[in-house]
């Protein structure tokens, strides 16, 4: 089965060098230049991976992302051309689930991509189900549900999630999270690992703002409790 | 016409000034005070003293005088029966006979005072000292009381005016003393007020020192004072200007980026994707790919280190504050230079964790290999220890060194050193160490060139970081 890459870019050169460049991956690329375009393209069941240029003609890069995370939980990353924090935080709180800042290296954008699409196995490989409280995950599934009710987590809120159950109590500094969810080998942005905690805390929180399951440990990182 | 200072006042700091000028205020005043007081109460009890004394005086006379009609008068007992004022002694003179209070003689009495008295029919009156103490002698010359008298009768009293002088010497003493007092205060007032008045320079001192350290929101309380608002105000408007120019320039630098980086985008993948078909490329085609991937790289740091050079301090963007291991991020970088690197860490040093931004500090390690590599002959050695609450990363090169003239230059932009300055192959753009400064300084940090501590040729560039939680 072949991957399908969205690319969202207004700019034809661009997205057309990256088409080049994503279908040398053997990989099939539709091309998108505008928010709306791209809602029209998009499908949950035949698009595997969404490339969204932040700075859209018309709705941009944002909205798009939030219409998407309405309905499909597909991976989504954000490329930008300016690296503030606001456009890099207000992207990932869109929802998209990594960034690249231009220029990047097509080899970059095919290993996030990868790292993206990867299957939801924890790296310590343990797939078993698990119980922490009232949820329950299954790994092998992508799967996880709280008091018998399945949750929407997307892939990457999924693997935050199974990779924190797997070493319970435990803390996790960002660097280790980035590098077994994301893929990261050295220069992860910490600030992925933190927003895409706060947006599981919001699913599987009783009390997002007094976390019961997902505590931070101030300057080292996160750890489930167990 | 404005007041102006004597040119070397001019030079005092100001509130040595206004403490001078209320010095001399007190001064005055007090003086002004203590002469008019000091007169008048002098005048007035001077006064007061030769009234009642003057009264006595004629009293007394009156008495003599009666006594004259006597045939043989008893002047003797009858000076002793006058009453005496505060210590006042007398003297009868008829012809060669002198009848006196024990104490005076003659010659106690003033001449000029005896001659006048000689002269004329009225009563003088005058001042002197006698043995050191102020005295009031009235002299009288009485008139006969028969013919048959030819001597004349002279009646002098003398007056004792010490208690005058002791009062008068307390109140010079009270008035001194309230004079000082005065001064003192006025130097106290003077310097209150000097205080006060420099107290709004200092705040807007204070606010500008902050601004200069790019504390860019910084403002100055207003004030209710009208004087003192238009300072406040002014310099309020300036630092908004300064703050609304700043970030016209900072949203400057983030239009160009974005301008700059969409057709560096386009470039770069295009080229790594002809690099990913170069087996299809004639030779030819292969080097002038090459050579066009050579210069995207150059243009593409170019335009990364000008970025990141021109973003203003204070802008959190990229400079994302977390822990850094500087030991651990060296080792990474180093370890990508291969294994010819010798790298000697001290144990202290094996932990070595700051506060910062990662990608900031790799980069300032990433410059510096590089610039040793490109310019240095190679990196020979890297050291990390831990001096003080320090830890200093030493990158070390085989190269030409650097002159000491030369030392503080090549970290300005766009400097180039004597080794690099033909434009060519691997040449950087000369913003490498110039962002390794800018780095380490908004690390709290700093670097520094010097020679190769082995004598050997080769430069040695120190980066010396504060440990977290010794800042």
């Amino acid at each position: 089965m072949t991957t399908n890459v969205l690319a969202v870019e207004d700019d034809e050169r661009i997205r057309t060098a990256l088409r080049l460049a994503l279908e040398d991956e053997g990989w099939q690329v539709s091309e998108a230049e505008s928010c709306e375009e791209a809602l029209e393209r998009f499908t949950p069941e035949g698009t595997d991976v969404v490339l969204v240029d932040i700075m859209l003609p018309g709705l941009d890069g944002f909205e798009l992302c939030r219409s998407i995370r309405r309905i499909s939980h597909v991976p989504i990353i954000m490329v930008t051309a300016r690296d503030d924090t606001h456009d890099v935080v207000a992207g990932l709180e869109a929802g998209a689930d990594d960034y690249l800042t231009k220029p990047f290296a097509p080899k970059e954008l095919s290993a996030r991509i990868r790292a993206l699409l990867r299957r939801s196995r924890t790296v310590d490989g343990s797939d078993l189900p698990r119980t922490v409280g009232d949820l329950e995950i299954y790994p092998d599934e992508g799967v996880v549900t709280k008091g018998g009710d399945e949750l929407h987590l997307t892939k990457t809120e999924f693997r935050l999630l199974c990779e924190l159950s797997d070493n319970p109590g435990k803390v996790l500094s960002r660097e280790q999270l980035l590098e077994r969810v994301w893929g990261y080998d050295y220069f992860g942005d910490g600030r992925l690992v933190d927003v895409h905690v706060r947006r599981l805390r919001l699913k599987i929180e009783d009390d997002p703002a007094s976390p019961r399951y997902v505590a931070t440990a101030r300057g080292l990182g996160y750890k489930l409790r167990a | 016409m404005r007041l102006r200072w004597p040119r070397p006042l001019r030079r005092l700091p100001l509130r040595a000034r206004v403490v001078g000028a209320f010095t001399l205020g007190a001064l005055l005043a007090a003086f002004l005070l203590v002469v008019m007081t000091y007169s008048l109460s002098r005048g007035s009890m001077l006064g007061l003293r030769q009234d009642s004394s003057e009264a006595q005086f004629f009293a007394n006379a009156t008495q003599v005088q009666g006594s004259l009609r006597a045939e043989s008068p008893d002047f003797a007992v009858l000076l002793e029966s006058l009453p005496s004022l505060s210590g006042s002694r007398s003297i009868v003179r008829t012809g060669p006979d002198i009848w006196r209070s024990p104490s005076l003689v003659p010659s106690d009495l003033p001449d000029e005072l005896v001659e006048a008295v000689e002269r004329s029919d009225q009563a003088h009156a005058m001042r002197y000292r006698l043995d050191g103490v102020p005295q009031l002698a009235l002299g009288l010359r009485l008139r006969p009381a028969a013919v048959s008298q030819l001597s004349e009768t002279l009646y002098f009293e003398v007056v004792p005016l010490s208690e005058i002088e002791a009062t008068l010497a307390s109140l010079r003493l009270i008035l001194g003393v309230g004079a000082a007092l005065t001064v003192l205060i006025g130097v106290a007032v003077g310097a209150w007020a000097g205080g006060r008045l420099l107290r709004p320079l200092a705040t807007v001192s204070d606010a500008a020192n902050s601004i200069a350290h790019g504390r860019f929101d910084t403002r100055v309380e207003r004030s209710d004072d009208p004087d003192l608002a238009v300072i406040v105000e002014s310099f309020n408007d300036m630092a908004d200007a300064m703050e609304r120019r700043i970030a016209r320039d900072a949203r400057f630098a983030s239009d160009v980026s974005h301008e700059l980086r969409s057709p560096l985008q386009t470039l770069r993948s295009s080229i790594d994707y002809l690099n990913g078909h170069r087996d299809e490329l004639s030779a030819q085609g292969a080097t002038a790919l090459d050579l066009l991937a050579a210069e995207v790289d150059r243009f593409q740091q170019l335009v990364q280190d000008l970025l990141e050079i021109s973003r203003p301090d204070a802008d959190g963007s990229v400079f994302e504050r977390g822990l850094v291991n500087i030991t651990e991020l060296v080792q990474h970088r180093v370890g990508t230079l291969g294994p010819d690197v010798e790298l000697n860490i001290t144990a202290a040093a094996t932990n070595a964790v700051v506060i910062g931004d990662k990608r900031g500090l790799a980069q300032v390690f990433d410059n510096l290999l590089r610039n040793a590599e490109k310019h240095g002959g190679g990196v020979t050695r890297v050291g990390i220890s831990r001096p003080g609450n320090l830890v200093r990363v030493a990158v070390e090169d085989d190269g030409p060194g650097v002159t000491p003239s030369e030392r503080d230059l090549v970290f300005e932009r766009f400097t180039r050193g004597a080794a690099a300055r033909k434009r060519g192959a691997g040449t950087g753009a000369g913003l490498g160490l110039a962002l390794v400064y800018e780095h380490t300084r908004r690390h709290g940090g700093s670097v520094r060139v010097e020679s190769r501590p082995d004598g050997e040729r080769g430069a040695r560039f120190v980066v010396e970081l504060p440990i977290a939680g010794h800042r």
